[in-house]
This record gives structure tokens, C-alpha cells and sequence, in this order.
């Protein structure tokens, strides 16, 4: 192989992952993705509030979106955070934060790395987990999540064109076709889960009737912040319902 | 319709084009560069560390995981492209978690001011908060997993984290299909959609199980289809004005 680099002690057979996945230059990278998408945020709320005059939409509205935004997401991203950590063994803490934290998810990314350690006949975790293992596992990860970003990044401008000429030609359509497409996925992805397990169905059902009753709260006492928090309450009680009823041994 | 009002939804329309364009353009540099460094990492590793790491073995690695997801690299861009809008592409894809986190988000930010999905006010309402959504991500990614983790994954009790990674799908999916049920506030693409997902769940996927790994992508698309054939349709010709208004409106 090229040159050694001077401050990477690897060692292809060493199962010392993190000698070789904390690395200072991987921080680097890491730390360049996050970068990255802030400018991408900070740039997408200026386009954003330049466009709301012009679309008669105030701008009360455009901070509610943002801080709705940012109120529903704290629950998931702390069940994201949650799973990460237990995640670093694995992987150490640079290829989870891009991975796992961004751009791909830990269901995703953990079965790619899996399948890439198959090729190499070693186990995830186990002693055949070598730092080559994760070189190659942290590769394929990486290659796999770069080809969404390609299709997205070639698809996007085709799909906007179709769109945007099935909008001119019947606009009733397009409204329905959104909130159709959001209601079939998010009906097989609740579904889905209910046929895992008993405790998974039991599961589905309370997260439902919580965030139910927090809507319904929500309107008959016309409580407006309820509505943002639902969310992020409906998580909670669920996960720590889950962490009553569930038992170890099944895990 | 009055001559301000025409005048009015031109401008909307400049205004909508405008975001369009500019967001289309950051978010694909933007993305690029996501995506280079992305790469950088494992490369870097790959060429400057005597790991032993050779061509056949990345080639062999990545073919094998292009077998299993290959086919969703260009399913999930077009399964969401119609509920994110082309600029919310951008970041979805590269924020990544858009199911359990990016989606919901921008269905409460909806929700929250009144929005349908769709709509010009729709799509920025969903930006906005997919832009609130990272920032909160982010930086809980940067304190928690970043700063902490390392300190954290010895001090959070193992049993918790195993019940978050089991458990955090049924707890998120059935608030949320209630969320969009509630604040799409249509009935009849809600019946098609659950029917769907509970004939593939209980009645195909059963006895094809391949098929359960696209399972989100055909009843997508078949709610789509099957939405657009039963909907109601609002006289036709002249009406379709008013429904445009309304569409916009609402």
C-alpha cells in the first residue's frame, strides 16, 4: 500500500476499531458534513423568507414552520442520538455521526455494514470484526448513501420538470396527489410495525391514541403549543411503555 | 376573477420560481459537497493507511450491498419527491432519517399554520421546518453523540438503549399516520391508503415476502393512482378556476 500516514496506527488485523475510526482527519470530514448543511439551512430560510411576500404568506408563519419544525423533531432526534451511541462501538464516533446521524438512518446503514463484513466473512462486533473489516464496511456505507445522493441529485431536476407540467395541465391534481402519497407511506410504515410483535401492535396503538387525545386536547381547548409537543410526548409515553411491558430475554 | 387577483397569482408564481431556482442551486452544490466529503472519509482511509485494503474487496463489498438496496437509491427519491417538493429534496436526502424525523416535522409545521401539502404555502412551510428539524438534529448530534457519546454510551443504562433501538418505530409511526390523517383532512385517500397498507401487510407480503421490502413504494403509488381515480371531481371545465383558488387558499 502507499505511504503509511504518519498518525494512523493501523493494523489490518487489530480488532481496536477505534484506534483507527477516531481519527483525527475522519473528525474532519465529519465535522465538514455538518458544516455543510448548516449553509445549506441557513441559505434555504433566506430563500425562503425572500419568497413568503410574494406568496402573500406572513411572516409570523415562516417562523411558526421553523419552530414547529424544530419542536417535532426533538423527539426523534433524540431516539436517533440514543441509537447512535449504542452504534459507536461499531463504528466510532466520526462514520456514526455521518452515517448514521445524517444522511443515511441505523437501520440502513447498520445492514450495509453488515452485508460488507459478510463479503469479507466477518461478523459485525465479533472477533473477526478487524480495523480492515471496518475500513471496508465504512467504504461501502458511504459508496451506498453516495448513490442516493447521486439519483437524488440527477432525478430531482427530471421529477420537478414532470411535476411541473402535470401542475399547469390540472393543479387539483397535484394537491391530492401530496397528501396522498404522505398518507400511503405513512399508513404501510405504521402498519409494518404492527406485525413484528404483540408488543409492537400494543405499541402503534398507544403512540396513535396519545398523539389523539393531544390533538384533541389541542382543539377543544384551543392550546396551540400542544400540537407542536404532541409529538415528541407521544415518543415518550410510548417508548417508556415499551420499556415496562418489554423483556429482555426476548432481545 | 379581478385583474389584482390575477396579478397577484403571477406574482406567487414569480415568487414560487424564484425559490425554486435558488434552492435548486444551492441545494445541488451544496449536496455535491455533501457528498464529496462524505466519500472523503472512507477514501482517505483507503489510501493513505496500510490497512491492507485492496479494489476487489470494496468492489465485492459494494456490489453486495447495491443487490439489497440498489433498487431503493432511485425508489425513495421518487416515492418522496411528491410529498417533499424538489427543494426540500436536497436536504432530505443528505439530513437523512426523512421517515422518522424529516416527514413528521414538516407534516406538524403544516398542520401548525394551516397548510396543505402541495400548496405554495405548503412546500415552504415544509422547508422551514425541515430547516428547524436539522438545526435541532444537529446540534443534539454534535452535544450528545459528538461532545459526549463516548462519555455517554458508559453511563446510559444498556437496557434503555436496547429499548429505544427495538421500540422507537411502532412509538413514532402510529402518532404520525394519526398526525397526517388529522391534518390532511381527506377521507377518501385515508381509507385507500390504510386499506392498502393492511391488504399488503396481512394478505401479500405473507405469502411474498420479497415484496415487503417495497412495500412502502407500491402503496404509494397505488394510493396515488387509486386516489386520483375515486376523487371528487368539482364539475369540470370551468370550475377548474375556483378549484385552483381553492387549492391555493387552502
Amino acid at each position: 500500500m502507499p505511504m503509511p500516514a504518519p498518525f494512523v496506527l493501523a493494523d489490518p488485523e487489530s480488532t481496536d476499531i477505534w484506534a483507527v475510526a477516531n481519527t483525527p482527519i475522519l473528525w474532519i470530514f465529519a465535522i465538514g458534513v455538518f458544516v455543510v448543511i448548516f449553509v445549506q439551512t441557513f441559505l434555504y430560510i433566506r430563500a425562503a423568507r425572500a419568497a413568503a411576500p410574494g406568496i402573500e404568506m406572513p411572516m409570523r408563519e415562516i417562523k411558526e414552520s421553523f419552530r414547529a419544525g424544530a419542536v417535532a423533531s426533538v423527539g426523534p432526534s433524540l431516539a436517533v442520538v440514543l441509537v447512535a451511541i449504542a452504534l459507536l462501538a461499531l463504528f466510532g464516533t466520526p462514520a456514526v455521526l455521518v452515517r448514521i446521524g445524517l444522511i443515511g438512518s441505523a437501520a440502513t446503514e447498520t445492514a450495509s455494514a453488515g452485508i460488507a463484513a459478510g463479503t469479507m466473512g466477518a461478523e459485525l462486533g465479533a472477533d473477526s470484526y478487524t480495523q480492515q473489516v471496518f475500513a471496508v464496511a465504512f467504504m461501502a456505507m458511504s459508496l451506498s448513501g453516495g448513490m442516493w445522493m447521486l439519483c437524488t441529485l440527477i432525478l430531482t431536476p427530471i421529477l420537478r420538470k414532470g411535476s411541473r407540467t402535470l401542475g399547469k395541465r390540472n393543479p387539483a391534481v397535484m394537491a391530492l396527489v401530496p397528501a396522498a402519497a404522505l398518507l400511503g407511506a405513512f399508513s404501510m410504515l405504521a402498519v409494518a410495525e404492527t406485525g413484528k410483535s404483540s408488543l409492537h401492535l400494543i405499541l402503534v396503538l398507544i403512540s396513535a391514541g396519545v398523539m389523539g387525545l393531544c390533538l384533541l386536547i389541542a382543539k377543544l381547548l384551543s392550546v396551540r403549543w400542544l400540537r407542536e409537543w404532541a409529538l415528541g410526548f407521544a415518543i415518550l409515553i410510548t417508548l417508556f411503555v415499551a420499556y415496562l411491558l418489554h423483556t429482555p430475554v426476548a432481545a | 376573477m379581478t385583474s389584482a387577483h390575477t396579478a397577484s397569482a403571477v406574482s406567487a408564481d414569480a415568487a414560487m420560481d424564484r425559490f425554486e431556482t435558488q434552492t435548486g442551486r444551492y441545494g445541488a452544490w451544496t449536496m455535491i459537497a455533501g457528498l464529496l466529503l462524505s466519500l472523503a472519509g472512507p477514501f482517505y482511509l483507503f489510501f493513505f493507511t496500510d490497512l491492507g485494503l485492496t479494489w476487489p474487496m470494496i468492489l465485492t463489498a459494494f456490489l453486495a450491498v447495491a443487490a439489497t438496496f440498489g433498487v431503493f437509491w432511485i425508489v425513495e427519491p421518487v416515492t418522496y419527491f411528491p410529498i417533499l417538493g424538489p427543494a426540500a429534496m436536497y436536504q432530505a436526502f443528505m439530513i437523512g432519517n426523512i421517515s422518522n424525523k424529516l416527514l413528521p416535522a414538516a407534516i406538524v409545521a403544516q398542520s401548525s399554520i394551516g397548510a396543505k401539502p402541495g400548496t405554495r404555502r405548503g412546500n415552504i412551510a415544509a422547508v422551514l421546518a425541515i430547516c428547524g428539524a436539522a438545526t435541532v438534529h444537529l446540534a443534539s448530534l454534535l452535544l450528545f453523540v459528538g461532545v459526549l457519546g463516548t462519555w455517554l454510551v458508559s453511563r446510559i443504562p444498556a437496557d434503555l438503549i436496547e429499548v429505544a433501538r427495538l421500540y422507537i418505530l411502532p412509538s413514532l409511526m402510529g402518532a404520525v399516520l394519526v398526525q397526517a390523517i388529522v391534518s390532511m383532512k381527506q377521507l377518501r385517500p385515508t381509507v385507500i391508503a390504510i386499506a392498502l397498507a393492511l391488504i399488503l401487510q396481512f394478505a401479500v407480503v405473507p405469502f411474498a415476502p420479497a415484496v415487503g421490502m417495497f412495500a412502502t413504494a407500491i402503496v404509494v403509488v397505488l394510493s396515488i393512482v387509486l386516489s386520483l381515480i375515486v376523487r371528487k371531481r368539482i364539475g369540470n371545465g370551468d370550475a377548474g378556476s375556483t378549484d385552483t383558488e381553492e387549492v391555493l387558499v387552502n
